[in-house]
């Protein structure tokens, strides 16, 4: 018979928790800012297939293009956007144009339409998240260097770098952001989310 | 392990617990739109540079939901209107709105708006095709159909810009004179009394030189005239130097009742009397500013205040007090509306009160001209019930062939005596020109369905112009929702163009509107700058400021000829077809937000009740929410009772709006419509439909339910909320007001 602390039940405590955490972080290869403490949380994403079958991987990881290039929207909105389809044209009206998905896409463009492509990262309709102060203060107000801002995006959306089309890989619900508002100082009304 | 646990500590636990068990809540998976890849989202194709999802860009437009003609500005995000509010530019509202113009997302995006056009098939409606729908049209109007001009007829509300001139053409090539105009709302009577006494039917009212105001039933701040403006000169006229009186006459009270200093219910029909008696016990004591002929006065003379006290049922004091403040608080505003213009009498007694207005030299000071568009063919059409009247008159005797229906709904608004929903039986073609399934669109043969008001080019030229001749202008916020609506203008253009007219040369209604406010003559415009400068402008302020034409008021003193209402025994109560700012004619029934909204006064939610005083309550033995049936010569309706002492005991209000028997899901089937049981009266002078002249008997019909309404109590329970005295107290202790 052991009579347990409140001390020793603190630190049995965070050891569960840390036991439950490490395999999250611990296998994560996009380094993680130093100034941020990470969101914790984890989610297995659905497959959503998409109208074109957009590689991430290659446009990120190979051809190393910054998120912002096409989310241009992510630094001044609430929204990141999904690039405009003349953005896309821009580059494809010359590159790849014998690949099958580029073809597809400028069947679009000459239709004068764009893809109806599927949301696959959301929150509902009475939060109010957005982008736009997010990366302010994780990356210009804290002079991080923006052509590293996918290790910030990552926090959020994933290692989009090793997807095709996105994927939904954390919970993206309320524990989760409060857990990282809490983190990071970040506001904690409910307010401030839910207005 | 084994744990000894103390109280002490299993608290300490249970908070851990606690607090593991909140932070799993935040992060239960919900169900709201979180579903991956249900939702679909859409990118530009080629974004304009000033574009950024997420973030709203606001344009300027004109207000469609009543005929005030505000200036608005609308948010649009991701191509979609999501806000409207005031436009600060616009000399009618000043930035401000009511709820009406709140409300104008949820006609825009209703679910019931008309997707397709729909053809009379077998007895039913059909969708049909537009070029269907239009060759339809043109067999029966067109340059080939051998139709009668004489016998065709439009009705729609009060229509101005060049909406008015195409329908005017229209109906000019068609050899037709039958335009009727049809408001419920109106003022058309107090309009009739401006024309004949001051020389202006849309006098400029100065609510904030007047340091009184005194309103025999003028709801200036809820249906009478231009709502948002008499709204903002009254904060003015309140919050000046010095803190305005307001007087209100009149038999329920309404929101300008409720904000009163001082309310009177006279007996519904004597508002002339009391207005009589007050000008002679001005004039007895030498008050009056402007010298009265001896005509006149020998005519006033028999409104003494022993008779005005027995015909009105206001006391002899309250008519002096009146006559001191008009006295003492010079210059004053005295004003007229629904419950004294829609009476039998109704020009004779809104006569009586515009001689107060005159003989107390408000004229030139407090009541000023207005500055009217020069175009006389887009100034604004007013509409009133006398076409209403006429319209059931040619229906009945069989004049009309083909009917042209736009922005009125007659069928909803005629009484039932006057047999309008029959009498359109012997119309050969029907038209209905409307974005809902209202009871006359469901009565046409031809349903062409219009772009809302937040889809369509359009210009506006509000009938009352406070503050010079402006012109509001109405652009699309958005693409269609549905993309088989089309514009009103449009549908009138290709009409004209199948007689080859001058319209040819127009494309569209767009290119019509731009080409005629670009070529403008400097009578109207001084214009500046190049035509695109002028055009985006245009664009921009969401209103077009224009020279206008001002005529001085001409004062003009006219003979009294006021009787008061006759009595009637058999049905004894006065019926008040009350109306409501947000409600309106009924047209926002079909908006959730306005039925949400809570009477001003009643606090009644979606539904129908009548206002009775607690004496006749108690006479009847009904209380809140006990049904009553309320009978006149031409029918009854059965309504919930809500019981308060802001109405006069022998009368009873029961609201307009509801009632609809068609109008979509928010508006079918609810309520009462207390226009259908009116007698079918009218205003002697004017012709109007003298709506608040008919006379009801109440019985209880001893069925109760509850009342639907915000606010739970009346009273305050003790809890002193808000500290009051008694206005006995007040005056011996405080000095009168």
């Amino acid at each position: 018979m052991k009579i347990v602390t409140l001390k020793q039940l603190v630190s049995m405590s965070l050891f569960a928790l840390a036991v439950v955490l490490l395999p999250a972080t611990s296998f994560a290869e996009l380094p993680v800012p130093s100034h941020i403490t990470p969101p914790v949380g984890e989610h297995v994403g659905e497959d959503v297939p998409q109208p074109i079958e957009f590689p991430h991987n290659r446009h990120v990881k190979d051809m190393k293009i910054n998120c912002m290039y096409c989310h241009t929207y992510a630094r001044r909105s609430k929204v990141a956007g999904i690039p405009p389809t003349s953005k896309c044209m821009g580059c494809h009206k010359m590159i790849a144009t014998e690949k099958p998905r580029i073809q597809k896409l400028t069947e679009y463009w000459e239709k004068g339409e764009s893809p109806r492509w599927k949301k696959v990262h959301d929150v509902p309709d009475y939060v109010h998240f957005t982008h736009e102060k997010h990366i302010k203060k994780f990356v210009f107000d804290a002079d991080f260097p923006v052509e590293d801002v996918q290790q910030v995006c990552g926090l959020c959306h994933g290692e989009v770098r090793e997807m095709t089309v996105a994927e939904k890989k954390k919970p993206l619900n309320m524990g989760f952001c409060q857990r990282c508002h809490e983190a990071n100082g970040g506001p904690g009304d409910c307010w401030k989310c839910h207005k | 392990m084994s744990v000894k646990v103390n109280r002490r500590k299993f608290l300490k636990m249970l908070g851990w617990g606690g607090a593991g068990t909140a932070l799993a809540g935040c992060d239960m998976p919900t169900t709201v739109t979180l579903e991956e890849g249900k939702e679909e989202v859409v990118s530009y194709l080629m974004p304009e540079e000033y574009v950024i999802p997420g973030i709203g860009v606001w344009y300027a437009s004109t207000c469609t939901q009543c005929e005030a003609g505000c200036g608005l500005h609308g948010r649009v995000r991701e191509g979609r209107v999501l806000k409207l509010e005031g436009s600060p530019d616009s000399p009618i509202n000043h930035g401000n709105t009511c709820m009406m113009g709140q409300s104008g997302v949820q006609s825009h995006y209703n679910p019931d708006r008309i997707t397709a056009p729909m053809m009379r098939k077998g007895g039913n409606l059909q969708a049909i095709s537009w070029e269907d729908a239009m060759a339809e049209l043109s067999k029966r109007v067109g340059p080939s159909s051998g139709v009668d001009g004489k016998r065709v007829g439009m009705v729609t509300g009060t229509i101005s810009g060049h909406q008015s001139v195409l329908v005017s053409e229209l109906l000019g090539q068609l050899g037709s004179k039958n335009h009727y105009v049809h408001e419920q709302i109106n003022t058309s009577v107090w309009r009739t009394v401006c024309r004949d006494m001051l020389g202006d039917e849309t006098p400029k009212l100065n609510f904030d030189k007047a340091r009184v105001v005194l309103s025999f039933g003028a709801d200036f701040m809820g249906v009478w005239g231009s709502p948002v403006h008499n709204m903002g000169e009254y904060a003015k006229f309140r919050k000046g130097a010095e803190r305005g009186t307001l007087v209100q006459i009149e038999p329920k009270m309404t929101m300008t009742g409720a904000n009163a200093d001082l309310w009177l219910p006279a007996n519904p029909g004597t508002e002339g009397a009391l207005a009589l008696g007050i000008a002679n016990f001005i004039i007895d004591r030498g008050w009056n500013l402007v010298d009265v002929p001896a005509r006149i006065r020998g005519t006033l003379k028999q409104y003494d205040l022993v008779t005005v006290e027995k015909v009105t049922g206001i006391e002899a004091e309250k008519i002096k007090r009146i006559a001191s403040l008009l006295s003492e608080r010079s210059p004053s505003l005295v004003l007229a509306g629904a419950s004294v213009e829609n009476q039998e009498n109704g020009y004779d007694s809104v006569a009586a009160i515009m001689l107060l207005n005159l003989i107390m030299g408000n004229v030139g000071n407090t009541i000023g001209a207005t500055a009217k568009f020069a175009e006389a063919s887009m100034q604004a059409k007013q509409g009133g019930t006398k076409d209403l009247l006429l319209l059931a008159k040619a229906l009945s005797d069989k004049k009309l062939d083909v009917l042209l229906t736009y922005n009125t709904n007659p069928v909803f608004t005629a009484p039932d005596v006057l047999q309008v929903q029959a009498g359109l039986a012997n119309v050969g073609f029907k038209v209905a020109f409307s974005m809902f399934p209202d009871e006359t669109t469901l009565s046409a043969d031809l349903v062409l369905p219009i772009h809302s008001g937040m889809e369509d080019w359009g210009t506006h030229v509000a009938a009352y112009q406070p503050e010079g001749a402006v012109m509001g202008f109405q652009q699309p916020l958005m693409e269609p929702i549905h993309k088989d609506t089309r514009g009103f203008g449009d549908i009138m253009l290709s009409l004209l163009k199948l007689r080859g007219s001058d319209f040819a040369k127009f494309d569209d209604y767009y290119s019509y509107i731009q080409t005629s406010l670009l070529n403008m003559p400097s009578s109207i415009v001084t214009s500046t700058g190049s035509k695109e400068e002028t055009w985006n402008g245009i664009l921009q302020n969401g209103i077009v400021k224009t020279k206008g034409t001002t005529t001085p008021l001409v004062p003009k003193l006219v003979d009294v000829r006021y009787k008061p209402a006759a009595n009637n025994s058999e049905y004894p109560m006065h019926l008040v077809p009350s109306a409501r700012l947000g409600m309106w004619d009924g047209r926002h029934a079909n908006i959730p937000w306005i039925q949400e909204a809570p009477d001003q006064i009643a606090k009644v939610v979606w539904g129908s009740w009548a206002e009775l005083h607690p004496k006749k309550a108690a006479e009847l033995g009904v209380k809140n929410g006990d049904y009553v049936r309320v009978t006149s010569a031409s029918g009854s309706v059965e309504t919930q009772v809500y019981v308060h002492k802001g109405i006069h005991p022998d009368a009873i209000a029961v609201p307009v709006g509801q009632g609809h028997e068609e109008y979509g899901r928010y508006a079918k089937g609810r309520g009462v419509n207390p226009l259908k049981i009116l007698n079918p009266i009218m205003e002697k002078r004017t012709g109007e439909l003298a709506t608040y002249a008919t006379r009801v008997k109440v019985t209880s019909v001893h069925k109760t339910g509850r009342l639907v309404k915000m606010g739970g109590s009346e009273v305050q329970v003790g809890r002193k909320f808000v500290r009051t005295i008694s206005s006995s107290v007040f005056q011996r202790t405080e000095k009168e007001v």
